[in-house]
């Protein structure tokens, strides 16, 4: 039973700052998914909560109580690290039973435990080998093992999938998934991969340069992103973005199409006093043809690449300085010629409309 | 039938293995050849040399008379048999003392270097390697002010043990700065999540010291210990300066048998014996410690 909360933590390395003024709330019995590009800070967060790092400055709760002084075992976590960090001189048994021993548990009591969590990740016959006689993904589970055999009160892992394949993944972030559910750990899960973080958290945070650009529900996070960068991140492709020039009645144009935005972002772009707009959508939300289409927003370019990918294909599209990826049926987008000017048809009702300046989503602009 | 299959992996390391051998080998031959004359010599009547073969029986009289103090057949004992073994446990002495001191050092050094944060750890890295450089004769005329100096205030009852002391410090001395680069390159391959998982799972950090790291960096212990060792056993000069001249090691004892004119007049098959004497422990020492060398594999952490 434990929440975690983190009080304008910021940590530096010399002149990097690897984590930048974070508030963030942990609910008790959650998961929550840090989710950003590479050295983003994600690694860094998880060390701050494990109390591998201190805060450069900024204080760290757990409940209301604050352990930011506290060592990593006063804290009693689990954390699964990037690299596994198994010990390389002890075999698979010893390994897990690593903590328990040192907790002075009684033998078989260790010895039942170890095999439970064994078998749960499905490495009983694993037991005897030594950490350099396993393929990559078992040397993750032994430590996923390892770190759940303590039955910590918060569960951290870094990247604890990203060695398994496919199959094994979707297997264990289920198992997981419900296991975490079941127990009740408050968890911290660090992953690059969206979809494994839509699949499996109750909330997303999602981090670049430090600093967190949006937290929520992966819904809110995939609906309704706060900034450009979670728009372009999230999603597979992600939002595209077109620029528009807003006009002296209210509307948008770009590349000769016209669009008139609901009253209430008229509204913010008015008190705003923008001169442009950062318009994005979802790939599935329009649809490329040699005509515009009556209704839809339907700026011009160039068709660069038709990727046909099953059923569906990937259109690419260059409108100005900006890329458009749109998935439309394999059947319509194979009509399209390479190189010809197209129209990108984009369903207006889907319009997310961004500030240029600040590239934030005016939705999370206070009226 | 089908042949074998074998992994590439293991057909290269064979050839690589069999082709390293083939060179070592050839590379060895004359020291090899050596120590072959030395050890046979050291059973036969006669220093073997080429032209004699057919003329050679077989004896333990060489050990003997070396154990005996005696140096030539005909002669009265030069030291008696209680000098010979009280060298032998001096040279062992020394050896260890030299090692013990060694290995501590350079293993909590090089754990220091390649893991702390301290003002100038560059700076003193850099210097560990010009300090090796030092060749130890340069340095004996402060070494031996500083003992003079500080041997001072010993009741002389104790300068004996003090020398010994002293010698081993001192010797210790010239060997710990490579080691604690060897040993540093050791713990730098020692991944830092290693140790934060185990003090993650509740390890204390002299247990993490003891059970995790130590562990890890065996083979760099060992190769520090038998270099140490190595450089104790055949400690010649600083044990000629600071020990007593009644307290031999097998070195001193063996030089001092070749050295003065005495060449001509001792037996030479005795000192043969002497001689293999000497090589004997650092080859038992060698044997004993080579499985630890290669041992661990640090795998089981990714890149
Ligand atoms: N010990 C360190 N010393 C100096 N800089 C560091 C250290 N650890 C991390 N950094 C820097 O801090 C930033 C954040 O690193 P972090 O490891 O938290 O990223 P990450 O989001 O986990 O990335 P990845 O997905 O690649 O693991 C990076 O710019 C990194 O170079
Ligand atoms: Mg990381």
């Amino acid at each position: 039973m434990v929440s975690i909360r983190l009080d304008k933590v910021t940590k530096r390395f010399g002149k990097v700052v690897a984590v930048n003024n974070v508030d963030l709330e942990i609910e008790d019995g959650k998961l929550y998914v840090l989710l950003g590009p590479s050295g983003g800070g994600k690694t860094t967060t998880l060390y701050l909560i494990a109390g591998i790092y201190k805060p450069t400055s900024g204080r760290i709760y757990f409940n209301e109580k604050d352990v930011t002084d506290l060592t990593p075992a006063e804290r009693n976590v689990g954390l699964v690290f990037q690299n596994y960090a198994l010990y390389p001189h002890m075999k698979v048994y010893d390994n897990i039973a690593f903590p328990l021993r040192l907790r002075k548990e009684p033998k078989s009591k260790i010895d039942s435990k170890v095999h439970e969590v064994a078998k749960f990740l499905r490495i009983e016959n694993l037991l005897d080998r030594y950490p350099h006689q396993l393929s990559g993904g078992q040397q993750q589970r032994v430590a996923l093992a390892r770190a759940l055999v303590k039955e910590p009160s918060v569960l951290l892992l870094d990247e604890p999938l990203s060695n398994l394949d496919a199959l094994l993944r979707v297997y264990i972030r289920a198992e997981l998934k419900r296991m975490q559910q079941d127990l009740g750990i408050t968890s911290v899960y660090v992953t690059h991969d969206q979809s494994e973080a839509l699949a499996i958290a109750d909330k997303i945070v999602v981090i670049n340069k430090g600093v967190i650009q949006q937290e929520g529900t992966p819904e809110q996070i995939y609906e309704n992103p706060r900034n450009v960068f979670v728009a372009t991140f999230i999603g597979n492709p992600p939002m595209n973005i077109v620029k528009g020039t807003v006009l002296e009645d209210g509307t948008i144009e770009t590349t000769g199409s016209r669009l008139t935005p609901p009253p209430a972002v008229l509204e913010k772009i008015k008190r705003l006093k923008l001169k442009n707009i950062l318009m994005a959508f979802r790939p599935e939300n329009a649809v490329v043809s040699e005509h515009p289409i009556e209704g839809r927003f339907s700026p011009m370019g160039d068709l660069f690449e038709v990727e046909p990918l099953g059923r569906d294909a990937v259109v690419t599209v260059t409108v100005g300085e900006f890329v458009i990826k749109v998935v439309m049926p394999t059947r319509e987008a194979m009509q399209l010629r390479i190189g010809s000017k197209v129209y990108v048809n984009i369903d207006p009702s889907t319009i997310k409309y961004f500030d240029p300046n600040t590239e934030l989503n005016l939705e999370y602009i206070e009226a | 039938m089908m042949p074998e299959t074998t992994d590439v992996e293991t057909i290269n390391r064979r050839r690589m293995n069999l082709a390293l051998g083939i060179v070592v080998l050839i590379a060895s031959i004359p020291i090899l050849v050596t120590y072959f004359i030395l050890m046979a010599s050291s059973f036969t009547n006669q220093m073997i040399t080429g032209s004699m073969v057919g003329q050679l029986t077989f004896t333990l009289r060489n050990w003997i008379l070396f154990f005996e103090g005696k140096l030539t057949v005909a002669s009265a004992a030069v030291y008696s048999m209680w000098d010979i073994l009280r060298y032998i446990l001096n040279t062992f002495i020394v050896a260890f003392g030299v090692m013990l001191v060694t290995t501590a050092l350079a293993t909590m050094a090089g754990y220091a270097c390649s893991r702390m944060k301290f003002r100038g750890r560059k700076f003193l890295i850099q210097l560990l390697i010009l300090l090796h450089a030092f060749p130890g004769v340069s340095l004996i005329i402060a070494v031996y002010a500083l003992y003079i100096f500080s041997k001072g205030p010993i009741p002389s009852q104790w300068w004996t043990l003090y020398a010994f002391i002293y010698v081993i410090v001192a010797r210790a001395a010239l060997e710990i700065p490579m080691d604690i680069w060897i040993m540093k390159g050791f713990f730098d391959k020692v991944p830092w999540e290693v140790e934060w998982s185990a003090l993650i799972d509740g390890a204390s950090r002299i247990k993490v010291w003891k059970d995790i790291i130590l562990p890890l960096v065996k083979p760099g212990i060992a190769a520090v210990a038998i270099f140490s060792f190595i450089a104790g056993w055949g400690a010649l000069i600083y044990v000629l300066v600071f020990l007593p001249p009644t307290e031999k090691t097998l070195a001193t004892y063996i030089a001092g048998l070749l050295a003065g004119g005495s060449l001509e007049v001792v037996h030479l098959p005795v000192v043969a014996a002497a001689g293999t004497l000497y090589l004997l422990p650092t080859l038992i020492f060698f044997s004993f410690v080579r499985r630890y060398m290669l041992q661990t594999s640090l795998s089981g952490i990714k890149g």
